[in-house]
């Protein structure tokens, strides 16, 4: 397995962002480097603000690396994306329409996916009513069905799991969790140790836009346990 | 070839979605695209037509023609140069090509635009003024004003999210233009040193063609109207072009 070339290389990685024109870059990435391989389930772990986001809207094709390389051989990546593009004033079926071709289906693709989107949301006959109308519950239950049904090779999932009331809360979680299961390729950012010993079969540790471990799971995230006791 | 049938798909989706979220707004809904231009023209009849006593010569359809061609640009260009710029949320969750932002914005203000110019039609028609063979011309200068209004909102569009203090700026820019546009003057007022300059400006022209169109029955000059089309597609290219160059930059733009 390990032989096999990576779907996606960094090496070396920097991403800076400006403020104005002329004012001085902020590094968000500085060194970064690492490999994905195919159907494996990545995880990178990290505290807030040490550019995680970035590396994902990188890996997105969103934004390009400032220096060092990234490369993607051919696959598709996006992020999950919940409410994208959401207009109050639609309807339900309207939104859906809407923001899964902003995700990169045709129209037609999600016309045909509009049925598992109604009956995964459970909305019943709010699906044709203005999300407006829409406890944030609701909409939360719309904006997950609709994103889980885009289908990318390399899926990238910013902390989120499951989301909404309780009861789809539990349901959106564990498709999720069959989905990384599966033999998928996906990208996991969190900053809770937990759940990406629990979901990935590696693990990438970034501090301060830099990468400070890579590898097995148990043993970055007994670094990053490290590393935040000391602090 | 494949992409850009999806972004049409999409560019068309998300025009119809925002123009039904626009109308879905109000209680009137979309009768305000008519009801809304009915009462500026009002004002500008009652102003002009009434109170100054233009009442029985063209001055009021003169004023009108101006005034709703106008009006099309002036929305395009201040609305349209806000496009990428406030879709910054949306661009960092999803890569999509940054252009289809203006387009999106130029198409929805053209569909309300096209109530307005109905409305044009039919005043023009109850103030006397029949159709005449030049009608034939009119779709070529609605396409003229088109490709210009788009050339113009991609170079705004392109540019605001770098330097978003050029709003007020282009504010006041197109104030300049509106008085110098001929939107309410007759070309031959402008003293004879500066007419040639007067009809560089392409709106000069864009204007005198829908007056000769629908109330001289004139055929339009069609070599000025090619000419500004050929200027108004490098534009366009450029425009583009600029956008494309940006398109990973625009992203990281910090709000």
């Amino acid at each position: 397995m390990k032989q096999e070339q990576p779907i996606i290389s960094l090496r070396n990685v920097g991403i800076s962002y400006k403020r104005r024109i002329l004012s001085e870059p902020f590094w968000a990435i500085k060194d970064v480097s690492f490999d994905l391989h195919h159907g494996e389930t990545l995880g990178i772990i990290g505290r807030n603000g040490v550019g995680k986001s970035t590396l994902l809207r990188m890996m997105a094709g969103i934004i390009k690396p400032n220096i060092g390389t990234f490369i993607n051989r051919g696959y598709s990546a996006s992020l999950l994306c919940l409410q994208l593009g959401f207009i109050p004033y639609l309807s339900g079926r309207e939104n859906a329409i809407l923001s899964g071709m902003l995700m990169g289906l045709r129209k037609k693709e999600v016309k045909a996916k509009i049925d598992a989107i109604l009956e995964f949301s459970e909305l019943g006959n709010f699906f044709d009513e203005p999300i407006a109308t829409y406890s944030s519950g609701m909409k939360a239950r719309l904006g997950f069905s609709v994103a889980f049904q885009v289908d990318p090779d390399i899926l990238l999932v910013d902390e989120v799991l499951g989301v909404g009331d309780e009861d789809f809360r539990q349901k959106s979680t564990k498709v999720m969790r069959e989905k990384i299961r599966s033999n998928k390729t996906i990208v996991f950012v969190s900053h809770q140790a937990a759940i990406i010993k629990q979901l990935c079969n590696r693990a990438v540790w970034i501090e301060e836009g830099v990468t400070r471990a890579e590898g097995k799971p148990e043993e970055v995230l007994a670094e990053y346990n490290k590393f935040l006791s000391i602090k | 070839m494949k992409k850009l049938f999806k972004y049409t798909e999409l560019i068309l989706y998300k025009t119809y979605a925002d123009l039904r979220a626009e109308s879905e707004r109000t209680y009137l809904g979309f009768l305000w695209w008519i009801f809304e231009p009915i009462m500026y023209m009002g004002v500008f009849y009652i102003f002009f037509g009434i109170l100054l006593g233009h009442r029985t010569d063209d001055y009021v359809p003169f004023l009108l023609i101006g005034l709703t061609s106008w009006q099309w640009l002036k929305s395009c260009l201040s609305h349209g140069a806000e496009t990428i710029k406030g879709a910054t949320p949306l661009m960092q969750q999803v890569h999509l090509p940054k252009v289809v932002f203006p387009i999106i914005l130029v198409l929805t203000d053209t569909v309300k635009f096209l109530f307005i110019l109905s409305l044009l039609l039919i005043f023009l028609w109850l103030y006397g003024y029949g159709i005449g063979i030049t009608y034939l011309a009119l779709p070529l200068i609605l396409i003229v004003q088109m490709l210009f209004v788009l050339a113009g909102t991609f170079f705004l569009a392109a540019i605001i999210p770098f330097i978003p203090d050029l709003r007020f700026v282009v504010e006041n820019i197109l104030l300049a233009l509106f008085f110098m546009s001929g939107v309410m003057i007759r070309s031959d007022i402008v003293p004879a040193a500066y007419q040639s300059f007067y009809y560089l400006n392409p709106i000069v022209t864009i204007i005198e063609s829908y007056r000769n169109i629908l109330m001289y029955n004139v055929w339009p000059d069609g070599f000025s109207l090619m000419v500004i089309s050929i200027f108004s597609l490098i534009c366009i290219w450029l425009g583009a072009k600029l956008i494309g160059r940006f398109e990973y930059i625009y992203p990281k733009i910090m709000l």
